[in-house]
């Protein structure tokens, strides 16, 4: 049965609207997480403002952990968890729960690299001026850093409008589902093709954003 | 003022270690502009993170206004620190900030009211001569500008000592210059005692009123400018000074010296500010029997005051010559030279 894309068009705003929603809410809730814990890797690693060997390996051995698994095993490997956190193990809340747990180590390494590039006589100097290791990661890591954090988060976004593409086994919903289900296993290829533009689109936008957002904070 | 009290630093390096201070024992007195020279590697950096605890001492003590910052507790270690400035080479700005934040940023990391950070911050950018760049980002600033901010923000809680790791060694002559005749500004008027370690000499001379020469760790000779400059002891320090101010009689006027026959009568005339050497000299062959040949001559400035040796023949009767020798030693000092030691 041939669907025309006209009569779809619902159905594919409510996908992108899906997708925007679970990409906005993961990024958020990832970033929660990941903020703290990069932060926490660049400040108790060696040299660091307060180095500390074993909570930098408990914290950094955690992070490669869930690094290490691939999105598609984590969805179905956490169902009980997911279950357990938002009382279902399907639909788009659903979804949001394995995105979080696969973009929030990501985002910590992204954060941790970008906290690194601030430059260490920065520190030094913060530390020399009597700053405590709280102010100087408030008032000299974090906005010394944030353009460049900012630009990192552009590049987590982009995974997780890829990664969200998945979450149609969890019965998601979103454009990769839509993809899926329609222009791939019932070969609607008008549909599959506005459902990638759609995609392209969302990327595009949402990288222009981090490079302007990212430009303006460093000049602020 | 700072007390060094046979200060000694030690890391660890390939399991041996590496004493970066080694003993160093010597006082900053207040309102003084002290030096530190030595090459790179010697342990000048070392050895001023030490005097605000940015490097804990292994042995020895370093005393800041009487007080052993080791034993405060960290919250009053920090309310030290406020009273104790810090520039560096490489500026260390926040980039992310304009010139205004980056002075007003150790103030209102005490929690100082904004309407007081304000004046203060204006106050500090006036004396540095930046009130118009207020309101830019430290990547639109020269070298010179970024280190004045440098200064401004180290001056902003008002301490009452500075210092300048390697202040002016990303600066070009004219920039460190002014740079130089700012510090001596911040001293005399706010009397601020200025620890500077550097390893250009003439960065030295140009402002310090004492100076220590280290190398491998250790003090290894230190004095007024004027005794360093004129009567270098060590190898390393002879060489620093030769850095501004060649001492050696060039080869030829030696070979010149050897071919005219053994018994001359050749002496290095060191002397200090414009009272000395030309006069003298000119006086000497006016009162007595002898001609005053120069051979080769340096004058360099130290703080300001012309500093410099000449390199004489006394051609007359040796008695005469003698008589010469015991008058100008009233004024300047003199050495013999002879054809293989410079
Ligand atoms: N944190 C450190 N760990 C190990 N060695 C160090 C450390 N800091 C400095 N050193 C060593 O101490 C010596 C003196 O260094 P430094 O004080 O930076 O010299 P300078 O400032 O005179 O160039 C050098 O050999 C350097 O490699
Ligand atoms: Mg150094």
């Amino acid at each position: 049965m041939q669907v025309n894309l006209m009569d779809f068009w619902p159905r594919i705003w409510e996908a992108t609207y899906q997708t925007l929603l679970m990409v906005g809410i993961s990024l958020l809730a990832a970033t929660l997480i990941g903020l703290p814990l990069g932060i926490i890797l660049v400040v108790t690693r060696q040299g660091g403002l307060l180095e500390n060997k074993p909570v930098f390996n408990a914290f950094s051995t955690v992070v490669n952990f869930f690094r290490s698994i691939p999105f598609i095993i984590l969805l179905v490997a956490i169902l009980p968890f997911t279950r357990f956190v938002v009382g279902s193990s399907i639909g788009t809340a659903a979804a949001v729960v394995p995105l979080v747990i696969f973009s929030a180590p990501y985002i910590a390494r992204l954060v941790e690299s970008s906290l690194l590039e601030v430059k260490p006589g920065v520190i030094e100097a913060a530390e020399a001026m009597g700053a405590s290791p709280w102010q100087i990661i408030r008032r000299v890591y974090i906005p010394e850093g944030l353009s460049s954090i900012v630009l990192n988060l552009t590049i987590a976004t982009i995974g997780l409008v890829g990664a969200s593409a998945m979450a149609g086994f969890v019965g998601g919903g979103g454009l990769g589902d839509l993809a899926i289900s329609y222009g791939y296993q019932r070969f609607e290829t008008d549909i599959m093709i506005a459902t990638v533009l759609l995609l392209v689109l969302i990327v595009q936008i949402t990288q222009t954003i981090g490079n302007f957002a990212s430009k303006k904070i460093r000049r602020q | 003022m700072i007390q060094f009290e046979k200060v000694s630093k030690v890391y660890q390096h390939n399991g041996n270690d590496l004493r970066a201070v080694d003993g160093v024992d010597f006082t900053v007195h207040k309102g003084e502009i002290f030096g530190v020279i030595g090459f790179s590697g010697a342990g000048k950096s070392t050895l001023i993170r030490l005097v605000n605890l940015l490097e804990r001492p292994t042995e020895g003590r370093v005393l800041v206004n009487g007080e052993d910052l080791t034993q405060l507790p960290k919250p009053d270690l920090r309310k030290v620190r406020k009273r104790i400035g810090m520039i560096f080479q490489h500026f260390n700005l926040l980039e992310s900030k304009t010139v205004h934040h980056n002075v007003a940023f150790p103030l209102s990391l005490s929690g100082t009211p904004k309407k007081e950070v304000d004046q203060r911050v204006n106050e500090i950018l006036e004396f540095v001569g930046l009130s118009d760049k207020a309101k830019q980002y430290p990547e639109e600033l020269s070298g010179g500008q970024k280190q004045r901010v440098g200064i401004a923000r180290a001056l902003a809680t008002s301490p009452d000592i500075l210092l300048c790791d390697e202040a002016t060694s990303a600066l070009d002559p004219e920039t460190t210059k002014s740079i130089l005749k700012l510090l001596q500004k911040v001293r005399d008027e706010y009397g601020i005692t200025i620890l500077m370690i550097t390893h250009e000499m003439n960065v030295v001379r140009e402002v310090c009123d004492r100076i220590a020469v280290m190398e491998s760790g250790k003090v290894i000779e230190k004095g007024s400018i004027f005794d360093l400059f004129s009567n270098p002891q060590h190898p390393t320090t002879q060489n620093f000074v030769r850095t501004v101010m060649e001492n050696d009689i060039p080869a030829s006027i030696l070979n010149g010296i050897e071919e005219r026959g053994a018994s001359r009568n050749i002496y290095r005339v060191t002397f200090v500010d414009e009272s000395a050497g030309q006069p003298v000299l000119s006086q000497v062959a006016k009162k007595f029997d002898v001609e005053v040949n120069v051979l080769f001559g340096q004058i360099t400035e130290l703080q300001g005051i012309p500093f410099g040796h000449l390199v004489v023949e006394l051609q007359g009767e040796d008695q005469e010559v003698l008589r010469v020798i015991n008058h100008i030693q009233q004024t300047v000092s003199v050495q013999e030279v002879t054809s293989n030691a410079g």
